[in-house]
């Protein structure tokens, strides 16, 4: 017979035992986050992926711009594990480089993202009334826009660029962010200690990001490592659509697009980079599960 | 039921759609304008003769001017003409290639609610069994693997690889005749465009049904003797479309701007594939009514997603 | 009970198979006979749609290669390029008469029996309207005209109407104002210099002597190619993408074999046979089917020919497809007979900001240092290992003969380029001697517009330049094709890509749209007199004009002297003559191309298989 869910603690009870609530909270999460085993499949991938990237900035196997490296169209084998592309450069060396691009842009609009993102949601959510209103109306509005469709439009406008493709594909996905923010402040502004805090004089920025903020880390770090992959994969279509980075950066998504034509030929020049991706996104996703698992104080375990 | 207040709702919402394609409208319009580049230009066709062109489509007069102008026709139906295919009239090709995509997004949505409510169910009847590890993983790669890949993929696999190895007498035709496709063509795009988002719906209808299949009440029909087949579709089905149903709205977003790569692939003829040309071709007005489409599209399909509430769960009111 | 997942389990499989049979194709037996198949219809992709189809305004390949079969004019290429007799009876020369002594004056017998599709009988006045329109009309293509007597004034007639005059509203203001006036046979509208005599002959007086002339006005679907007035007249701004045939009074009416059927815009092109045309060869093809294709797509389409789908691919100008296929191809024996790589008459090269100084950049202007550095870069690549690299010797070939492609008149023989050679040691000497500090030649970028060859071959030339010269030179590439034509154009590039495919076998069409001062001139790298003005040019300029003036046997020795005039002002980078790829099922009999443009369709036929 199957028990009932442990249900939340109610938020009366919150009071003055924040501090020692909070850190059994993340002791908790640590704990049961170690127990899912693909999460830390996927944290072990992610920090392997992390070392090449750093790596690859002082060596990689052969110069990953080096044309003539290799006859064309090598497929894999020994000096070359994944084989090269249409020029002759070595694949593995440009997947190297490429995951230094990848990740950058995924940490790059998270970071963006949860900026923006955390600031007008608190905004929002503190001050209420008319301020959350027209914020809201924005957010909605960016709702109704596919997304897509703007990251093109802007990137179109600003050009080229890492920083300009991570504020293209921000604009598209900042609204999740924002609007859990908003939600999280709506219920985390009526608990006693913000009472208490706004009654002892304190100013809304330091209740802001002092007491709200640190109470929403939560659900804000998962939806930050979620921003992630979305990031990627966005940056990745940008690419095959030819407007990713400058040639002759090495990029997955830009690899896996020059690899495509070439596919019933030498399959490997888009299944390296296409894996890559695959797998990369797969890691945040799983990762990210686990987070929100471990940090849910309804789950079972 | 249509109350006072559904009514209300319903007209606020239409309110902020028009708002919202209005601004998009403008925007879209102001920034297409100001990419370098135009239509005309070749490299027989510049200086004098290219500013006399510009001249004559009334490319040269400020922008407020020109959104103006095409504000008041496009209030009228009516969105000017390509500059790219010289007087092809625009609104029509956006009608027809509208339906299009809508008969291929139709189908995306028809694979994703249906294929991912299935592998749900199955998922979380079979609970922490193999059957549920394989669907929850295959759900999970679904929304990694890059679409294009998946397209590509599919490409090879059902058009090529199947032509093969039957000697020609299955395969999925890699041609998409006339303007609807035939079933079979429409098949492999859609599965292409609906896999991706049908991994999400997995995921949320198996936590869904795991969520209510505890519940009191279940246990209660149980306990009245209904058989479990009876219990599990009828109720917790039903439940369990609740979250379904609001991530439905994003699933719209998703199939829309995964239509753009997937039509392109497959060669059909819709909105989609339509965008991605109109951009750097700068066919303006046709970039604007795309874009503004689509934003309308999304409105409309939040709209009835918001609506969609009140009949699967009577307790939601406006 | 549970669902039985066998159960659900067999459904989805059932629906699979379903899906699979519904996508059920034909099986065909190979039947290599030579007699015809029952159906004549053709079918292949075109990578765009129309931009037009007027032959006054055409100047996109891919619509000029459908609309050569559906309108004519009064001489065309056959397939090995020479010029041959279309709509006139013989093509004139001095010896027959057709040439007055002069030069100056042609007297055209046209064929009896022409006919429209739409019925109308073909005569002298509709040549005499036709051109008057092509130069009233100032498109692209009008300056196949400007030789004539009288043309420059139309020309400049017809922009000012649209431009600032009555017809400067929109285009349906201009082209139904032009088309009125054209019928009145308002003066300002007329040509003096081409007349009717009589219902069968055409008299065109030249303003000077014109060498390119007659081959210019050989090319197809373009301004001398003949319209119906009445035609025209009626719908000025869309009838030519309207069907045309019999009785048809507004639509797409021409002299050729095929007339459209129907156009669906991002969709398909039909088009269907003249029922009893009046020229030869006769026709076999019934209908010529066209689907409408996005270019990242070719290599989808290329598999659907492998299957059958297709009967050709490369046809309407979509010669260049992607190499991973045609290696694939080419090693595949079952298919690698059907590849077809004939010589396309295009040349890629460099060009360097010679003469525009607001962009600035170490090339500027005549100076020593600035001429050494360019053929330092000139010298830094390796011409053949690009053509091997990038092109697999297959779809390129390196440029090493001079800017005019090879097989083309004009050019200077293998190996006599300069440019053209591949001297590491010597280019290293001229860097250092010439930017000892490495100052003037860092930040450079090299322009081009994304697409196809031209990213490898951009990401090949930055790994010559580094690997030869030790320069870092950044790409800067256009996804936006008009906005790079615009900054060429305009001298607002340091290296950018260059390159001119053919329009007629004749030097003229090199030499007067891409160097020199000339009106009709782009003058894309600024390639300047010494005194660094790009508008004009003391040397370049008389001496194109006088060799356009001559017949092609005396001019010729003056075009390969404006070639030389390039290469020792070190004026570009040679790279390569492209190759076009065609594939052909070996049942479509007559198919192929003459370096310049498709084998007409009224060629073809398709054997039974």
């Amino acid at each position: 017979m199957a028990t009932t869910v442990v249900a939340a603690l109610p938020q009366e009870y919150s009071g003055g035992t924040l501090a020692r609530e909070q850190v059994s909270l993340w002791r908790d999460g640590v704990r049961r986050l170690r127990r899912n085993k693909l999460a830390l499949a996927a944290v072990i991938y992610l920090a392997i992926l992390v070392v090449m990237s750093i790596v690859a900035f002082v060596w990689t196997p052969y110069k990953p711009n080096a044309i003539g490296a290799c006859e064309t169209y090598t497929t894999p084998s020994g000096a070359h594990p994944f084989g090269c592309d249409e020029l002759g450069r070595d694949s593995l060396s440009r997947l190297m480089v490429g995951a230094q691009l990848s990740l950058a842009v995924g940490l790059g609009t998270a970071l963006i993202v949860l900026f923006v993102g955390v600031t007008v949601g608190l905004v929002a959510g503190y001050f209420r009334g008319p301020v959350d209103s027209a914020i809201s109306l924005v957010i909605n509005i960016f709702y109704g826009i596919p997304t897509l469709l703007v990251a093109l439009v802007l990137y179109t406008l600003l050009g080229p660029g890492l920083v300009n493709i991570m504020i293209a594909i921000s604009a598209t996905i900042w609204m999740d962010m924002a609007r859990l923010v908003r939600g999280q402040t709506l219920s985390i502004r009526e608990r006693e200690f913000v009472e208490a805090a706004r009654a002892s004089g304190a100013r809304s920025g330091k209740i802001l990001f002092g007491h709200i903020f640190p109470n929403a880390l939560g659900p804000i770090i998962v939806q930050a490592t979620f921003v992630i992959p979305v990031a990627i994969l966005t940056a990745a279509f940008l690419s095959f659509l030819g407007l990713g980075v400058a040639p002759p950066q090495a990029d997955w998504g830009g690899m896996a697009a020059e690899g495509l034509q070439a596919i019933r030929y030498v399959p490997h020049i888009v299944l390296a980079p296409s894996i890559a991706i695959s797998l990369t996104l797969l890691a945040f996703n799983f990762f990210g599960d686990g987070l929100r698992d471990a940090f849910d104080p309804r789950q079972k375990r | 039921m249509l109350t006072r207040g559904t009514v209300v709702y319903i007209g606020q919402r239409v309110l902020l759609i028009g708002f919202t394609v209005l601004v998009v409208s403008f925007g879209v319009f102001y920034a297409v304008h100001s990419l370098p580049g135009n239509a005309f230009i070749t490299e027989r066709v510049h200086g004098q003769a290219l500013q006399a062109l510009l001249h004559q489509h009334g490319l040269d007069r400020p922008i407020v001017v020109q959104y103006w102008d095409f504000l008041r026709s496009a209030i009228h139906g009516d969105l000017g003409q390509s500059f790219v295919i010289q007087g092809e009239a625009i609104t029509p090709l956006v009608i027809r290639e509208l339906s299009v995509s809508m008969e291929l997004g139709g189908a995306a949505l028809l694979i994703t609610v249906g294929l991912g409510m299935l592998f749900g169910v199955l998922a979380a009847i079979r609970q922490n069994t193999w059957v549920d590890y394989t669907l929850t993983t295959f759900a999970v790669i679904g929304y990694s693997v890059p679409s294009f890949v998946l397209a590509s993929l599919f490409v090879l696999i059902f058009g090529l690889w199947l032509h093969d190895v039957t000697g020609g007498a299955f395969f999925y035709p890699l041609v998409w005749t006339g303007t609807y496709g035939t079933l079979a063509e429409l098949s492999i795009p859609a599965l292409a465009l609906g896999l991706y988002t049908s991994g999400q719906v997995t995921r949320i209808t198996r936590a869904a049904m795991l969520d209510v299949v505890q519940q009191d009440y279940i246990r209660t029909a149980r306990a009245k003797g209904l058989k479990p087949v009876t219990v599990t579709l009828r109720h917790a089905l039903r439940n369990a479309m609740v979250p379904v149903t609001s991530i439905l709205g994003p699933l719209v977003v998703s199939i829309i701007a995964g239509s753009v790569v997937i039509e392109t692939i497959f060669g059909i003829p819709g909105l989609g594939k339509e965008f991605a040309r109109s951009i750097t071709s700068h066919d303006y007005n046709v970039t604007v009514g795309v874009f503004t489409i689509f934003a309308a599209l999304i409105g409309v399909a939040n709209l009835g997603v918001d609506l969609l509430y009140t009949v699967i769960d009577p307790r939601i009111r406006y | 009970m549970r669902p039985s997942l066998i159960k659900i389990g067999g459904l989805f499989v059932g629906v699979v198979g379903i899906v699979a049979a519904a996508a059920c194709g034909s099986t065909s037996p190979s039947s290599s006979s030579n007699s015809l198949a029952a159906s004549q219809v053709m079918r292949f992709p075109v990578i765009q749609d129309p931009k037009t189809w007027d032959p006054a305004l055409m100047d996109a390949e891919v619509d000029t290669e459908q609309m050569q079969n559906v309108f004519d004019t009064l001489w065309r290429f056959d397939d090995h390029l020479n010029v041959i007799p279309d709509l006139a009876t013989v093509v004139p020369t001095q010896a027959n008469g057709g040439i007055s002594a002069d030069g100056k004056t042609f007297t055209i017998h046209l064929k009896q029996n022409v006919k429209f599709n739409n019925g109308d009988p073909m005569t002298s006045a509709d040549v005499v309207y036709s051109w008057n329109r092509g130069a009233s009309y100032h498109g692209a293509y009008a300056s196949n005209l400007s030789a004539i007597q009288g043309f420059s004034d139309v020309f400049k007639a017809g922009k000012a109407y649209c431009k600032t005059g009555e017809g400067s509203a929109n285009t349906t203001a201009c082209y139904t104002g032009i088309e009125q006036k054209l019928a009145a046979k308002d003066p300002s509208f007329t040509m003096s210099g081409v007349t009717a005599p009589d219902p069968n002959t055409v008299q065109i007086v030249l303003a000077n002597g014109c060498g390119w002339c007659i081959t210019a006005w050989s090319l197809q679907g373009s301004t001398g190619a003949v319209v119906d007035q009445k035609v025209t007249g009626a719908d000025p701004v869309n009838w030519w993408s309207k069907p045309g045939g019999a009785g048809v009074t507004d639509g797409q009416v021409g002299t050729g074999a095929y007339y459209l059927s129907s156009y669906i815009p991002k969709q398909s092109i039909k088009y269907k046979v003249v029922p009893n045309w009046w020229g030869s060869p006769k026709p076999t093809l019934t209908e010529v089917d066209l689907d409408i294709k996005d270019p990242s797509t070719q290599s989808t389409y290329i598999a659907a020919w492998e299957q059958g789908s297709y009967d050709l691919v490369g046809y309407g100008g979509d010669s260049s497809l992607p190499n991973a296929d045609i290696l694939r191809i080419k090693g595949t024996s079952s298919e690698s007979s059907q590849l077809l790589l004939q010589p396309k008459g295009r040349t890629t090269w460099v060009s360097f900001n010679i003469g525009y100084p607001s962009t600035g950049g170490p090339f500027l202007g005549e100076g020593a240092a600035a001429k050494g550095l360019r053929t330092a870069f000139a010298l830094a690549v390796d011409k053949n290992g690009l053509a091997s690299t990038v092109c697999h010797n297959l779809v390129c070939a390196p440029a090493t003969g001079g800017l005019i492609t090879k097989g083309l008149i004009g050019y200077l023989g293998d190996g006599t380029d300069p440019l053209a050679k591949f001297d590491p040691t010597q280019a290293k000497a001229l860097l250092k001697q010439y930017d000892p500090s490495g100052s003037l030649t860092s930040n450079l970028k090299y322009a081009y517009n994304a697409g196809g060859l031209n990213d490898p071959v951009a990401t090949y030339l930055q790994g010559q330049w580094s690997t030869n010269l030790g320069i870092q030179v950044s790409l800067d590439p256009h996804p936006d094709a008009s906005a790079f034509i615009s900054d060429r154009l305009g001298g607002k590039f340091v290296m950018s890509r260059d390159g001119w495919q053919f329009d007629y076998n004749h030097p003229q069409d090199w030499f007067d749209n891409l160097w020199g001062g000339l009106v009709v001139g782009a003058n894309t790298s600024g390639f300047a007199d010494p005194t660094g003005d790009p508008t004009s040019n003391a040397v370049y300029d008389p001496l194109v004009a006088k060799a356009d003036a001559e017949p092609l046997s005396q001019a010729l020795p003056l075009y390969n002297q404006l070639s030389q005039l390039l290469q020792t002002d070190v004026a570009y980078i040679p790279l390569y003559y492209s190759v076009g790829e065609f594939l052909i099922h070996p049942y479509v009999k007559g198919a192929g191309s003459n370096t310049q443009a498709d084998f007409y369709w009224d060629e073809i036929s398709i054997a039974s298989h």
